[in-house]
């Protein structure tokens, strides 16, 4: 009897540890800080993705995750010379700038309002500052590699700088000074290990928002408004990227008041089309899903032959993907890589409609001609023998891709061996040129900078002619160059078919206009090129916002509109802002339309 | 002596786990940078071969493997877990700081399980054979058969984006103001119900199963008769005799709960957007950060041992016949 009280007795004190497991819980969690939030703040939620790929690490200049997601997090927080609406090139730190005729010569003029988040004066010392220091400690900023361009920084005046490049750099405006987050000289001149540094030093920068919590095990950050931003006055007081499970779902219940979806799940989007509470702005994904082919010299046969890969790419029907596996949520991709609503997007690739006849007869001339059930087999003497017969790795994701690839290419005599794997592992594979064809993604093709070989996919595509021209275009200042020999490197791409794009996804931005109004999508992407819509300027009261509720209304109407509109009783003067200066803040929609300049949003 | 013995065993056990804890995750192929230029729908990071030589050697990760072996033990002796490659912070805070969440969650769903399980098997056998016994077996085998990922997932299109009762996800109302710390205690315990639910119900088959079959085994016991014979009544019986001796497995079954106590909650947590242990396994493993992996587990394998060892040291304690083998 002793022991079945013992026995008893523990599994009591199992329950018990539990309960104690829960109850410290409970308090440990309950007794963390929250920050109040007044009654009549405006918070605006935003997904930030599926709790876990909703962090993006602590947002300070040199810890963030090295990719879009992270960079636009930090972004909130620090400002750069120079921005981009949905227009283009807009003014940040940099009120105006000018370029000398050699391109190398670059004078900024700067904001002489723009403080710290603590409330230090923002001056030209700190633009010196960031230059050196971001040279000096090069590697550490993992996000651009450009500062080796930028010979020396200085100062003029408090409020001019002048930077000089060591050559003429034709991306500088967006690539650098569109780029690098500005920091306070007086907190980071003490800073000797940037990617250690953390807290809330770290985080004062000059931006439109100020730090309130990251949460890296809850996926979440969670802004305020800095009411003394330089650059235009914040409409929403409280900003919040979080993870959710399903963003559809979390939009429907309100638990969010924005989130985006790309690509596949435009069935998801179409649930939102009717519904009054929800409006919907498409945008361009800058992303593109190709199929990489193995070119390298020794280990790429047959698909190092470029006969072959064209073959290969009149066998595959892209116009069925679209449809099969994004329902419309997408267009057949350019052949040249640059996405077509990019400033440097070529028309003219070649197309490489579909078409098994041409397949059938460029496979018969390269001599494999003989069948086994089907499937065509390797000339005798070839390096390789057998069926003619393809390994071909993607990702879960891209399955069904793969699967219609498998379906069409059978038609032509070839065959796949479909291989699903993750990324790290595919990664791995093209990186030691160990694979035949890999189906994979990647986005920020709306900047040429991401054609440079290797960095992009296709790292076993050699060509002297591609690089030298690659080369070329880097330093070529004026646009219609430039975008010349932007345009060759597409066609060669076209031509010579490293990879062969599949398809460029929409991307959908998914809000409550009740919550904010102002969400656009960036001219070619944000900075360079992250085409996400979370762009700063969004909390900003901004063109055709003139009475800075967020919303383009009515209200917004100014007297010279309301006199081009025919309306009797003006109700506002030109100064929308009433500001008692008159200046780009109180243009709004109706005058940017008379201007020739698209407005961000027009109701 | 029996003591020692064992303890040394188990001292061999954990240098075992160690070392497997090393190797495995970089077995698997690829490496830690790889994630940088995954397929996400943004901006890839551009980087360089000597670039990425350069960050490899930072994390340590150009040593020879042997190297590296010897100088994550070396740390693992000073108690140091070393350093995230995705988080860049130290391993030991990314997982305390979820350890709690997941605490929360399989703490209260363990007490409640096992308390039900224990109750139903035993109210179940009592019954045997009749109704109530056969509709509760067959009603809890059922729902407990379902895959914790397909049961979350119904419950949270029911229960949260159908009735809008609990929340979708997460674990609390991020950026909400409380008035007072019961207000946020209330919300967090909102947000726990449906992910602890659909752990209740797919672990309570496993305890409700062996206490209603041991049980069983005691209600055939002789002094369970003599009970009987002595005019107790059958409550009486059941609550005084036999549910003290049918509770005996259900002892070891607590140990091996321990496991499921950090890991069990992988699913349920990735269905329900959970800030837990487990999510943050899951995403280690496709961020190939071994640093973390190898603490997390770490972290589950010193449990599960220390779990075992007390079981072990319990019985041995319990029941003599252990002890002089």
């Amino acid at each position: 009897m002793k022991k079945q009280k013992t026995v008893i007795t523990l599994v009591f004190a199992a329950l018990i540890c539990s309960a104690a497991c829960m109850a410290f819980s409970v308090t440990a969690l309950a007794e963390e800080d929250n920050v109040a939030a007044t009654d009549g703040d405006r918070i605006v939620r935003s997904v930030g993705g599926e709790v876990g790929t909703s962090d993006w690490r602590y947002p300070a200049p040199f810890t963030f995750y090295p990719r879009g997601p992270g960079y636009v997090r930090m972004s909130m927080l620090f400002d750069t010379l120079t921005w981009k609406d949905a227009n283009g090139v807009v003014p940040a730190l940099a009120n105006g700038w000018r370029v000398s005729d050699d391109g190398k010569t670059w004078t900024f003029y700067l904001n002489k309002d723009a403080r710290w988040h603590d409330g230090e004066q923002f001056t030209a010392d700190d633009v010196k500052f960031t230059f050196d220091y971001m040279k000096d400690y090069e590697g550490e900023f993992t996000w651009f590699e450009a500062i080796d361009y930028v010979d020396n920084v200085e100062i003029v005046d408090d409020y001019t700088v002048i930077v000089s490049l060591n050559e003429p750099m034709a991306s500088f405006l967006v690539d650098i000074a569109g780029n690098m987050p500005i920091l306070p000289e007086h907190i980071w001149s003490s800073v000797s290990d940037p990617t250690k540094f953390t807290g809330d030093d770290a985080v004062i920068g000059t931006g439109p928002m100020k730090l309130v919590e990251y949460n890296s095990a809850e996926g979440f950050y969670h802004y305020e408004a800095n009411y003394d931003y330089y650059n235009g006055k914040l409409i929403v007081d409280e900003f919040i990227t979080m993870g959710v499970s399903n963003a559809a779902a979390s939009l429907k219940n309100g638990d969010v008041d924005e989130a985006t979806f790309w690509g596949s799940a435009v069935d998801a989007v179409n649930e939102f089309v009717d519904d009054d509470d929800f409006e919907i702005i498409t945008g361009p994904s800058f992303w593109v899903l190709q199929i990489i082919f193995n070119c390298d010299a020794d280990k790429g046969y047959p698909t190092n032959n470029v006969t072959f890969r064209r073959a290969i790419a009149y066998g595959i029907d892209r116009e069925e993907i679209v449809e099969q596996k994004l329902h419309g949520g997408g267009v057949a991709a350019n052949t040249g890589i640059l996405h077509p609503d990019a400033i440097w997007y070529n028309p003219d690739c070649e197309g490489y409609a579909y078409n098994v006849a041409e397949a059938n007869a460029i496979l018969d001339s390269l001599g494999f001609t003989e069948k086994v059930d089907g499937i065509r087999q390797y000339p005798s003497g070839a390096e390789r023998s057998g069926d003619l017969k393809f390994v071909l790795y993607t990702t879960g994701k891209y399955l069904r891709e793969g699967e219609l690839i498998q379906a069409q290419l059978e038609k032509i005599g070839i065959k796949i061996e479909l291989t699903p794997s993750d990324w790290t592992t595919i990664d791995s594979y093209l990186r030691d040129a160990e694979f035949d064809m890999v189906i994979s993604g990647h986005g920020g093709i709306a900047n040429p900078q991401i054609m440079r070989i290797p960095d992009w996919p296709a790292s076993t595509y050699q060509s002297e002619e591609y690089t030298s021209t690659f080369a070329e275009q880097e330093v070529t200042l004026d646009f219609d160059d430039r975008k010349e020999l932007v345009n060759q490197l597409q066609e060669m791409v076209a031509e010579d078919l490293p990879v062969y794009t599949l398809y460029h996804p929409y991307i959908w931005c998914v809000y409550n206009p009740d919550v904010l109004d102002t969400w656009f999508y960036t001219r070619d992407g944000i900075c360079i090129g992250i085409p996400i819509e979370l762009n700063k300027l969004i909390f900003l009261a901004r063109y055709g916002d003139a009475n800075e509720n967020g919303k383009i209304n009515m209200q917004d109407v100014t007297v010279i509109e309301r006199m081009i509109m025919e309306l009797d009783e003006p109700t506002d003067m030109a100064d929308a802002n009433k500001d008692e200066t008159i200046n780009m803040l109180d243009v709004t929609c109706v005058e940017l339309t008379i201007l020739g300049r698209a407005p961000i949003r027009c109701e | 002596m029996h003591y020692i013995s064992k303890l040394t065993y188990y001292l061999v056990i954990i240098l075992i786990i160690l070392s497997i804890n090393f190797f495995l995750p970089r077995a698997m192929p690829g490496d830690p940078l790889a994630y940088v230029l995954g397929e996400n729908p943004d901006m890839p990071t551009r980087m360089t071969e000597e670039e990425r030589e350069m960050r490899l050697a930072e994390y340590g990760l150009d040593k020879p493997l042997l190297e590296q072996y010897l100088n994550y033990m070396v740390g693992l002796s000073r108690g140091d877990l070393g350093c995230s490659i995705y988080y860049n912070t130290p391993v030991m805070d990314e997982i305390l700081v979820r350890l709690k969440w997941t605490l929360l969650l399989t703490g209260t769903s363990t007490v409640i399980y096992m308390l039900l399980g224990i109750f139903l098997g035993a109210e179940s056998a009592w019954a045997r054979g009749k109704k109530k016994d056969t509709g509760s077996l067959i009603t809890i085998l059922t729902v407990s058969s379902f895959p914790t990922f397909f049961l979350g997932t119904l419950l949270a299109i029911f229960f949260a984006a159908n009735l809008d009762l609990f929340p979708l996800g997460g674990a609390r109302i991020i950026g909400a103001s409380y008035a007072n710390p019961f207000e946020k205690a209330l919300d967090i315990l909102h947000h726990l119900v449906l992910p602890a639910a659909t752990l209740i119900i797919a672990h309570i088959g496993g305890t409700y199963l062996l206490m209603r079959n041991s049980m069983l085994s005691v209600l055939g016991a002789d002094y369970i008769l003599s009970a009987r014979a002595k005019g107790l009544s059958e409550r009486y019986i059941m609550n005084r005799h036999a549910i003290k001796n049918a509770l005996l497995p259900v002892v070891t079954m607590a140990a091996l709960t321990v496991q499921f106590m950090i890991i069990g909650t992988i699913f349920v947590e990735k269905v329900f957007a959970y800030p837990g242990v487990g999510n943050l396994l899951y995403d280690s493993v496709l961020r190939r950060d071994y640093p973390l992996l190898q603490g997390i587990f770490l972290f589950i394998a010193i449990s599960v041992v220390i779990a075992n060892f007390i079981a072990d040291m319990t019985y041995l304690w319990l029941d003599p016949r252990v002890r002089d083998e």
